[in-house]
């Protein structure tokens, strides 16, 4: 099967990442276009653009599901795909696209379905032989219920939206007397963020490491994986910098942890691409933790080591094609790092940062990607995440990668807002990052502090100050300019006289 | 008070950690900074980016926010605050901190713009250091205010349902 046509339900740098792709294989795509932000970049890049800025609807337009249906429908669009967040891992979205035989490109509904409730995840974990975590059979109703399991798998353990992700409806219970509070806390999360209260609970390992393998499957029973990449650099379950592959698997652990998220993928004869996460505790044991049923922020990575273009597998197997390659075709070969460039104020604990990038300046080099949505001028707006980058970085290995990221680091510039760049550098240069000894306590627990700072970096900050107060000064002392003598010129017009 | 002589005049650049800078001769090729000969210039580039020339390394600057003498800048993405100061100027800042009275009120302000979601404490309630009193939401993250000293509140200025912008103030606690 074949398909002309091609409606992106989203927006940003994942918009134009399908764009790049969908045009490689000739697919005309078409991008929405929202009031929130007419003028944004990705814009620029579809075939064509759907107009949903007039804002008839109160619901936002990338969830609203009968307005991309009708749109898909008025354009003869054959295929919507739908990006990461949004209606990326909604069953009822998928199953309303096989109602109007459009082409979603993702999984079955009832797959989604499957995977996005962790409760019916874990029996099929469970029934397929991967290891999980202690907790409860379903669903926990009340405090009480939560409050008896608790004690006989014994603290801390965490409670967890059944429909949750990203970390949204997760609250950890260290003691007893904390569980009433945080269970209120989690439902109400939970209920709010996913129009579902229920969760459940399971152990809480401590400072674990976030390994998560990329599968792929087909709708004529083929099953491989990309193998593994490294996402233990999280602050509240959000994560901020990943690698591939990762330095705690050997490769007897990653061909172990593969098979099993391939049994994962086919306890529900899972098609397109999908993401098995697991944790992995201090003795190197797995624990299956949840599938993603939609393509990863963080896929570049896993692209750079394979050589493979991810979204194109996602497409064609959506579309019913035999995955073109097996699992001896995969050969994972140097190291990559992406680092989540967000526009955030890593010295107010990561609150983020509004306002209009004046200008970005991109590192280039061979080894340097830069997936984007955003350009000089655009606007970091409060009604999407604060993305400005996602900066994907090779070398032959990890200290090679390490390195060539923190110079493509100091390269980046932007201006008009503050970026999480200091925070990159600062866990590049970290003693433990660069020896690959850190898990998901490494920001809270390993780092002096979150932002790099070079020797001279204040008294650099000092001089410009004072530079510019007293420019400032200098042209308010006196309103006759004298160029000839070059007295009261701005100091800056003056220096670049003087250049 | 024309023409002053600037470039002979020291200047102070203060951190809020009072971190001292004293900086002197500048627009000169004799710049010192505390007491120390050195050479650094000051560039546009044609992207239109500012940087410094320190040592043969580039120096990403930015003035970000400035207000008569209170200055917050950025080096290499990572903000600086300097109040500049001249020497008797920072003779008598000197002298009016010692007078001022130690403040005994804590406030608590919004770390992010975001929703209350709920408030946890009353004025009169006690907290100790750590202790949740806030919960925002923010950029879809439920998050935890906690307060920040051992205390009573005085104030609470925010509601359940409330949005707010940074630095709102959400209450005060009296230590």
């Amino acid at each position: 099967m074949k398909i002309k046509s091609l409606m992106i339900a989203n927006r940003g740098e994942i918009a134009i990442r399908i764009c790049h792709t969908a045009k490689k294989m000739g697919i005309k795509t078409y991008g929405i276009k929202t009031s929130k932000e007419p003028n944004a970049y990705y814009l620029s890049f579809p075939d064509e653009i759907i107009d949903f800025s007039d804002d008839i609807e109160d619901i936002p337009e990338f969830l609203d599901v009968e307005r991309l249906i009708n749109a898909a429908k008025a354009h003869k669009i054959e295929a919507i795909h739908p990006g990461y967040g949004f209606l990326a891992e909604s069953p009822y979205f998928a199953n309303r696209c096989e109602e109007e035989k459009i082409l979603f490109i993702g999984p079955s509904a009832d797959i989604i379905h499957k995977m996005g409730n962790k409760t019916i995840a874990k029996q099929l974990a469970k029934k397929y032989n991967v290891p999980l975590l202690k907790g409860s059979q379903g669903n926990v109703k009340n405090p009480e219920e939560a409050r008896k399991i608790a004690k006989s798998i014994g603290y801390p353990v965490i409670l967890k939206a059944a429909a949750g992700g990203g970390g949204r409806g997760m609250r950890i219970v260290e003691k007893d007397d904390q569980l009433e509070k945080m269970f209120r806390l989690a439902t109400s999360e939970a209920e709010k963020a996913f129009n579902d209260g229920s969760v459940f609970i399971e152990k809480y390992v401590r400072n674990p490491r976030h390994i998560e393998f990329q599968v792929f499957g087909d709708q004529h029973g083929n099953y491989i994986h990309l193998g593994e990449r490294e996402c233990s650099v999280q602050r509240k379950h959000q994560k901020l910098l990943e690698e591939a592959p990762s330095s705690a698997l050997d490769e007897k652990l990653r061909t172990e942890m593969g098979e099993a998220a391939i049994r994962i993928a086919q306890s529900v004869k899972y098609y397109t691409a999908g993401t098995v996460e697991f944790l992995l505790d201090q003795d190197r044991n797995y624990y299956f933790m949840e599938m993603n049923t939609r393509i990863q922020v963080e896929h570049p990575v896993t692209e750079l080591v394979t050589g493979l273009d991810l979204i194109e597998l996602q497409i064609l197997t959506a579309l019913g094609e035999k995955l073109p390659i097996g699992q001896s075709d995969i050969k994972l070969t140097g190291w990559a790092i992406e680092c989540r460039i967000n526009a955030e104020d890593v010295q107010a604990g990561f609150s983020p940062f509004l306002g209009t990038i004046e200008k970005i300046q991109y590192p280039k080099s061979k080894n340097i990607r830069i997936d984007s949505g955003i350009t000089d001028k655009s606007v970091v707006t409060p009604y999407f995440d604060s993305m400005v980058a996602k900066l994907i970085v090779t070398g032959e290995d990890r200290e090679k990668a390490i390195a060539n990221t923190f110079n493509a680091l100091q390269k980046f510039w932007v201006k008009g807002i503050k970026t999480t760049i200091p925070f990159h550098k600062a866990v590049l240069s970290n003693e433990k990052f660069k020896k690959g000894d850190f898990n998901t306590s490494f920001i809270e627990t390993e780092m002096e502090s979150l932002f790099y700072q070079g020797g001279d970096d204040e008294m650099l900050g000092a001089f410009l100050a004072t530079f510019d107060f007293l420019a400032t000064l200098e042209t308010e002392d006196s309103r006759t300019v004298d160029f000839e003598k070059g007295r009261n010129i701005s100091p800056w017009v003056l220096n670049k006289r003087l250049k | 008070m024309k023409n002053i002589q600037h470039k002979e005049t020291e200047f102070i650049a203060l951190t809020p950690k009072n971190t001292r800078y004293k900086i002197k001769n500048l627009f000169t090729d004799s710049l010192k900074i505390n007491h120390k000969k050195l050479d650094i210039q000051i560039f546009d580039d044609e992207n239109g980016f500012t940087y410094l020339l320190y040592k043969n390394k580039k120096y990403h600057a930015e003035i970000i926010e400035k207000n008569q003498n209170k200055y917050i800048v950025l080096i290499n993405g990572v903000s600086y605050t300097f109040t500049i100061e001249t020497p008797f100027s920072y003779q008598r800042k000197k002298y009016l901190d010692k007078q001022k009275p130690k403040n005994k009120v804590e406030v608590v302000q919004a770390p992010m713009p975001g929703k209350i979601i709920d408030v946890l404490v009353e004025p009169g309630a006690e907290v100790k250091t750590g202790e949740a009193v806030i919960i925002l939401e923010a950029m879809k993250m439920q998050n935890e205010i906690v307060s920040p000293v051992d205390g009573k509140i005085v104030k609470v200025y925010v509601r359940q349902n409330d949005i707010v912008n940074k630095d709102d103030l959400f209450l005060e606690i009296a230590r």
